[in-house]
């Protein structure tokens, strides 16, 4: 068998030779890739944190906003570049770790990398901070004195490997607030994220000690422990039994972000589902199905879809399949592991068995690399077994969505929430918006655009960047009482 | 050829005899799911939804196999309930309220395939030896086929002074070190069988009071179904070497069942020196290793779900698709455990984790 090796991980000061490296297998058609990941031991890991915080105090915290955004915006220019040497390490081996059709990589990975650009940067500050200044310097505040935003010395990461880039998101939120950082790859995508390590240092090499991307197996031992506890602040992706006990390692007084596990779902107004829209509208929602293969926290799992439309909500079902019949031509599902086979066909049968009567209906053959499932009656929000899988259920009102999604236990099934993806007339929209807010979900996108979230979004409903900071306060009082020691005073 | 009534007569004949041709296992299996076809509406929809009829199922492993789930979704049954018919239920480890049920009618095809195949699998030519179960009996337990097993096996192979060892309280260990001390004095074969979590509290309490015994040679355990959460979990090899050093039952004579609610028909291994043992059943039964998507058999030599096609199932379904990982090995198969579902990789919620934060 053809092996390649690359290794992954970016450790400023540290020499390849001095530390243990894990070999992560993958294999594809005959071919292996071995990834070599790094192992700190706990001493390693302290000295790699304290070597982050210092040079990121040194030479992060000195930069001004707009600085560091135009450093972040060469690196991704080079990404977004498709003869970079990067970007064809990326468009190669991306698509090898994460089993994920090669095209479909290419483009979600473009889409995302167009959101981080210097104007969408700038408005990604403006979001959270209506005067960005604030993060260079004391800024008058309205109530009087001024006010300014310090960012974590040391902001520690743990990603996920189920989107590849994914490792983007929150390493532009601490540049962004100056914070050093140390992040931990998953095994399933170790790569990206040392890259742009890499990239940042060649195109501002002063950043080249401010952020390390590490790796553990499963929730580390020491080496973690280590980092948690000199980490101002932690953002986890993850499962909530894995959030929970990240959180649980944590000194009480370190900031966590947690981004748990989500269920998302769209919604199709009768309006939508006329003779010309209705096509359009499947296709978009089939793109959203098919992106990651469902694999995001925005992708959907269901979809809502009105009685009374021209279209009615079954032959919705049938459009959307033949969609997604199309969509694997052009973009082939992952290879499913035995397990994840399992899991899926499991699924499928469950449903089988139980829809064996009604207006219900399977769509898709048992070997076909998607399911469309055809719910004539009212349904639950529930997840699917993703890897294409979708069920589109009738409703009569558009009213009836955020009772199905918030579930008979109203409590607990908010915090699964995020996207909706809704195809509706404005005034509908703002109607459905005001009752799906109420009910948890945090964003509402366009059918289409659930599995590209715009600049700037608040994940999870969240401020991205303000999360992260603590403000400094001066108070008029302060600003008043030395007023009479100015040296100009007689 | 009369597709109406169930073959049992046939099963029997055919359990009764010694090995089959292929010819022959088809010709029954063939006849088998033309009658499970014709009587079963739900089995017939599934089966024409994978294009299956009795036109294009032209050997045994053509006869789709059918998920677990469905024994907890629906009565899977040919014939009309009788007050007489005995079910057998899973022990829904995972949700109560959903356990797969299968409906026996009558035993007698359970039993003879039971007490032909244990005879030759465990007993290996002993007519009789004294035994003891640690598990309930079939008064406590009468909806558990390994509570039905156990009996069969004490009633048709069991030594006088054969008796349980579980109560409602639990494993009554006195009476079990007693039992054992006697085989020990009287240097007779005795014989120990039950579920695997209860011979690891056995193992645990052995430890804990510093016993151990040399039962007498020609002794042998037989443990079954795994751990289930009843018990911490052991890996295989120290299970049996365990078995082995404080019972003084060598480890080829520690023999695991691997039987399941849903079938009629159990699969054993010839000892556990080496571990994970091979597998392999009688000939009114046979596996393939599909690929779960598909339902289609696996490239020669690769990892799948098996799918047991057992002719002792004439009420239910022949040929059922299982949630466990096996691989090919020479003269049967590996189990090498549950699929147990993916594990969600990121942001998207896993099923799982959601029925579980559901229901809580």
């Amino acid at each position: 068998m053809n092996t390649r090796r690359v290794e992954a991980g970016y450790l400023p000061g540290l020499a390849a030779a001095e530390v243990q490296w894990q070999a992560l297998s993958f294999e594809r058609d005959g071919e292996r890739l071995e990834v070599a990941v790094p192992v700190l031991s706990a001493p390693q890991m302290e000295a790699l944190a304290a070597r982050v915080r210092r040079a990121s105090a040194q030479h992060l915290k000195t930069m001004t906003v707009s600085e560091i955004i135009a450093v972040i915006d060469r690196a991704v220019g080079r990404l977004l570049d498709r003869d970079d040497p990067y970007r064809r390490r990326a468009d190669a081996l991306l698509p090898f770790v994460s089993g994920y059709d090669a095209e479909m990589v290419r483009l979600g990975l473009t889409g995302l990398l167009k959101t981080f650009r210097a104007p969408q940067l700038h408005r990604f500050v403006a979001e959270d901070f209506p005067n960005p200044k604030v993060l260079d310097g004391f800024q008058p505040a309205a109530k009087g004195g001024a006010v300014r935003a310090y960012g974590p010395g040391l902001l520690a990461h743990t990603w996920a490997g189920n989107v590849p880039a994914l490792a983007l998101w929150s390493l532009v939120c601490g540049l962004l607030v100056k914070a050093g950082s140390i992040g931990k790859v998953p095994s399933a995508e170790p790569l990206f994220a040392g890259w742009f390590a890499r990239l940042l240092a060649e195109a501002h090499p002063p950043l080249a000690d401010c952020l390390a991307v590490v790796w553990w197996r499963g929730a580390g031992g020491d080496e973690a422990d280590a980092l948690y506890a000199q980490a101002d602040a932690v953002v986890a992706y993850g499962g909530n039994e894995a959030l929970q006990a990240i959180q649980r390692r944590l000194p009480v007084t370190t900031r966590f972000l947690a981004h748990g596990h989500k269920l998302g779902f769209g919604v199709v107004s009768a309006a939508a589902l006329d003779a010309v829209n209705a096509p359009a509208v499947a296709r978009r929602a089939a793109w959203d199905v098919m992106r990651y293969d469902q694999q995001g926290c925005y992708s959907p799992h269901m979809f809502y879809v009105q009685r009374g439309g021209a279209v009615a909500p079954r032959e919705f079902a049938g459009y959307l399949a033949g969609e997604l019949a199309n969509l694997q031509r052009r973009y082939p599902r992952r290879a499913l592991d035995l397990e994840e086979s399992a899991a899926l066909a499991k699924w499928r049968q469950s449903i089988e068995w139980k829809a064996a009567g009604a207006g219900d209906a399977l769509l898709g053959d048992p070997g076909a690399a998607w399911t469309v499932v055809y719910a004539d009656a009212p349904q639950e929000l529930a997840p699917t077994a993703t890897q294409r899988s979708i069920v589109v259920a009738a409703i009569g009102s558009l009213d009836e969505v955020a009772a199905a999604v918030a579930g008979r236990a109203l409590a607990g099934r908010a915090s699964f929430l995020q996207t909706a993806g809704v195809a509706a007339a404005p005034e509908e929209l703002y109607r459905l918006a005001e009752q799906l807010g109420a009910a948890g979900v945090t964003r509402i996108s366009a059918l289409g655009a659930m599995s590209v979230p715009e600049a700037g979004w608040h994940h999870d409903g969240r401020f991205n960047l303000l999360d992260l900071v603590r403000m400094t306060e001066i108070e008029q009082s302060a600003e008043a009482a030395a007023e009479p020691y100015a040296p100009y005073e007689p | 050829m009369n597709y109406a009534e169930p073959p049992v007569a046939d099963i029997l004949e055919f359990i009764a005899q010694d090995g089959c041709t292929d010819e022959q296992f088809d010709r029954l299996a063939l006849r088998l799911f033309a009658y499970q076809y014709g009587a079963n509406a739900a089995y017939r929809g599934f089966c024409q939804r994978r294009g299956a009829t009795l036109r294009t199922v032209k050997t045994w492993s053509d006869i789709p196999p059918v998920p677990i789930d469905a024994f907890k979704a629906m009565e899977l049954r040919c014939e009309a309930p009788s007050p007489a018919e005995r079910v057998f239920m899973t022990s829904g480890t995972t949700r109560a309220d959903t356990r797969g049920r299968h409906f026996h009618p009558r035993l007698d095809v359970y039993d003879l395939s039971m007490t032909r195949n244990f005879a030759r699998r465990f007993m290996q030519g002993a007519e009789r030896l004294p035994m003891g179960i640690l598990f309930p009996d079939e008064i406590a337990m009468p909806n558990s086929s390994l509570a039905h097993y156990l009996a069969l096996a004490k009633s048709g192979f069991g030594a006088a002074g054969s008796r349980y060892f579980m109560s409602p309280q639990g494993i009554d260990l006195d009476g079990l070190w007693q039992a054992l001390e006697q085989a020990e004095r009287q240097g007779e074969p005795y014989a120990l069988l039950g579920a695997s979590y209860g011979f690891v509290h056995v193992i645990d309490a052995m430890r804990r009071q510093g016993r151990s015994f040399r039962l007498p040679p020609g002794s042998r355990i037989l443990d079954t179904g795994g751990y289930k959460g009843q018990s911490r979990e052991l890996p295989l090899d120290d299970f049996y070497s365990s078995l082995s050093e404080l019972l003084g039952v060598p480890r080829a004579l520690c023999i695991n069942m691997y039987g399941m609610t849903e079938l009629s028909t159990q699969f054993y291994d010839d000892g556990n020196a080496v571990v994970p043992s091979v597998k392999s059943g009688p000939h009114w039964i046979r596996s393939r290793l599909v690929d779960p998507a598909t339902g289609r058999t696996v490239p020669a030599g690769e990892r799948g779900i098996l799918a047991h096609c057992d002719l002792g199932n004439f009420n239910s379904v022949s040929t059922i698709l299982t949630e466990d990982v096996g691989q090919p090995a020479e003269g049967g198969f590996l189990l090498l455990g549950r699929a147990g579902g993916a594990q969600a990789k990121g942001c998207s919620l896993a099923v799982e984790e959601f029925i579980r934060s559901a229901a809580s």
